[in-house]
């Protein structure tokens, strides 16, 4: 499903965040993508959101090299894709559905469509009674579920995850943990970056570790320090 | 098992997520359209203050143009009206035979751009000096009459006059027989020509500078509006809205604002027209003129209309892809 190929990314600077990455995930399975902060985790999420583009190397998604998508295809490619951001990035001025509906919004779903799914996904995370609300009347574990719901109720092939469980208490953190494996059991692609130790401990999860921009370890087990 | 077969089953078509028949999609684009209006009427109520200066801006740099426009055109209206009464005065060589002047005429008369032809013998002419100089008395010591014949030729005039083809017109009429001289007042034809040309230009470049400060406003006025709405602009493309839809909301503002730019410029027009018209009669009826000033009309208050229009979407279109391709991926 996603296929690094010796890929590089340098910024204009002539820093070199990204150095000749190479993996391959399948679909439906999940990793944990970790290292220190600055060790160009973050980067490999905007690559894998296209919010950037490889300096040299390859990124093919289902086959596919995302190097040749024009800019006006990348709305098609985002479709589907489902990201969880660190700092969630709901719209405060908006209500917890339209928040969620936005992916759909934007696809072009008629109204009631959006409604089922909305609730659907709301459900799932299980905030459907708070879907009236405006996101600052939740808690920042509850406005990260809205985060959530948001990138997964348009059914993308692949979830992105950066830092999900950033400033959640452990057991917050278990429970998105469940949520994502919920996602994976269904086919889904899901890459957590985190360098939350305890979280990936707990979890026996394929680890990747970047380390100034390179892949270090690539592999299975626990202990990824 | 089964149950996790339906969802991946589920999943995948989700995935693919193109599983929307075109009709929903342009159900939903429609809605998305009327949405998208109501949303950006409101944000610009909510914002009052703001909203009426842009829109006074725009209606002053549109009615500035507009207003020279509506004078050189009047101007020229007023040109046209003498035009249509210009003659062409023709002097009949003195002592021409009354076979000789006759042929003139119907020379004159099968011109094709001539309207119409009056015959004024010597003796009218002595006559009519007679009665409308007052040097009656003075007249009888003369011998013999010393006015020559003439012909009052009309042109026919169709639109504007071309000034050229007037030139050899009256050239072909001075190179007919026993004609003596043809006398043809264009000098001030040509300064009024020239005057409308030159106010046509001004206008041109009045408008163009204009209708520079108008894009400028409306795409500053836009600029602000992305400012106070980047988050959502980003959050709208990462969950993949095209361009098009982050456009939309803009577009929509700029378009409003251009329309009731142009709107507040037609009435300013009008009423400043009403305001000068009776001035204008005043004046019209101390030259004994029947001239009655034209207004922009139906068909001006749309062409402000359409050009409030396009500045409006031309101005949101600059402001918005200057900030869509600086969020591109590099």
């Amino acid at each position: 499903m996603i296929q690094f190929d010796n890929l590089s990314k340098r910024y204009p600077g002539g820093f070199e965040v990204l150095r000749n990455i190479s993996f391959k995930m399948d679909a439906g399975e999940m990793a944990f993508l970790t290292g220190h902060s600055g060790a160009g985790k973050s980067t490999l999420l905007k690559l894998l959101m296209l919010m950037e583009r490889p300096t040299s190397g390859n990124l093919l998604i289902n086959g596919k090299n995302l190097n040749r998508l024009s800019n006006s295809q990348i709305p098609m490619y985002r479709r589907q894709v489902g990201v969880v951001f660190q700092n969630h990035q709901l719209l405060l001025d908006r209500s917890v559905f339209d928040n969620v509906a936005l992916p759909l919004q934007v696809t072009g779903y008629p109204a009631s469509e959006v409604g089922r799914r909305v609730r659907a996904a709301l459900d799932g995370v299980g905030l459907l009674d708070k879907e009236q609300q405006k996101p600052m009347a939740l808690s920042g574990g509850e406005q990260q579920r809205v985060g959530i719901a948001r990138a997964v109720v348009h059914k993308p092939r692949i979830l992105l995850a950066d830092e999900p469980t950033g400033n959640l208490d452990p057991e917050l953190s278990t429970e998105i943990m469940a949520l994502f494996r919920r996602f994976q059991s269904v086919g889904v692609t899901v890459l957590i970056a985190t360098h939350d130790i305890s979280l990936i401990n707990r979890m026996q999860l394929r680890i990747m570790r970047l380390e100034d921009g390179e892949l270090t370890d690539d592999g299975g087990g626990y202990g990824g320090y | 098992m089964a149950a996790t077969d339906n969802n991946r089953d589920a999943n995948q078509r989700g995935a693919s997520g193109q599983k929307l028949s075109f009709s929903n999609r342009w159900r939903a684009y429609k809605s998305h359209h009327r949405i998208t209006l109501r949303t950006s009427f409101n944000k610009m109520l909510h914002e009052p203050l703001q909203t009426i200066l842009t829109v006074m801006v725009i209606a002053i740099a549109l009615t500035l143009p507009a207003a020279l426009y509506l004078t050189v055109d009047n101007v020229q209206q007023l040109g046209s009206n003498f035009e249509s009464s210009a003659q062409i005065t023709v002097f009949v060589q003195k002592g021409a035979k009354t076979k000789a002047i006759q042929d003139l005429e119907s020379q004159l008369t099968t011109m094709p751009a001539v309207a119409s032809v009056d015959y004024i013998s010597a003796k009218q002419a002595l006559l009519e000096f007679k009665a409308l100089s007052g040097f009656g008395s003075a007249l009888r010591y003369l011998e013999d009459n010393p006015l020559p014949a003439i012909f009052l030729v009309q042109p026919r005039v169709e639109g504007e006059i071309d000034l050229a083809e007037t030139k050899k017109f009256v050239e072909a009429i001075g190179a007919l027989p026993v004609v003596d001289d043809v006398q043809v007042d264009m000098v001030w034809l040509q300064r009024l020509h020239s005057l409308i040309e030159m106010g046509h230009k001004l206008v041109l470049a009045l408008g163009i500078t204009l209708g520079i400060g108008v894009l400028l406003v409306i795409g500053n006025t836009i600029r602000l509006a992305i400012e106070s709405r980047r988050d959502e602009i980003i959050v709208v493309k990462l969950v993949g809205g095209t361009n098009a839809y982050v456009r939309r909301p803009f577009l929509y503002t700029g378009l409003l604002l251009g329309l009731l730019g142009a709107l507040i410029a037609s009435i300013m027009l009008f009423s400043g027209l009403l305001w000068m018209s009776s001035s204008i009669e005043n004046l019209a009826s101390l030259y004994q003129s029947q001239y009655r000033i034209e207004g922009l009309g139906v068909a001006g208050f749309f062409t402000l209309m359409l050009l409030g229009a396009v500045f409006g979407l031309g101005g949101a279109w600059i402001a918005v892809g200057k900030h869509l391709r600086d969020i591109e991926p590099r």
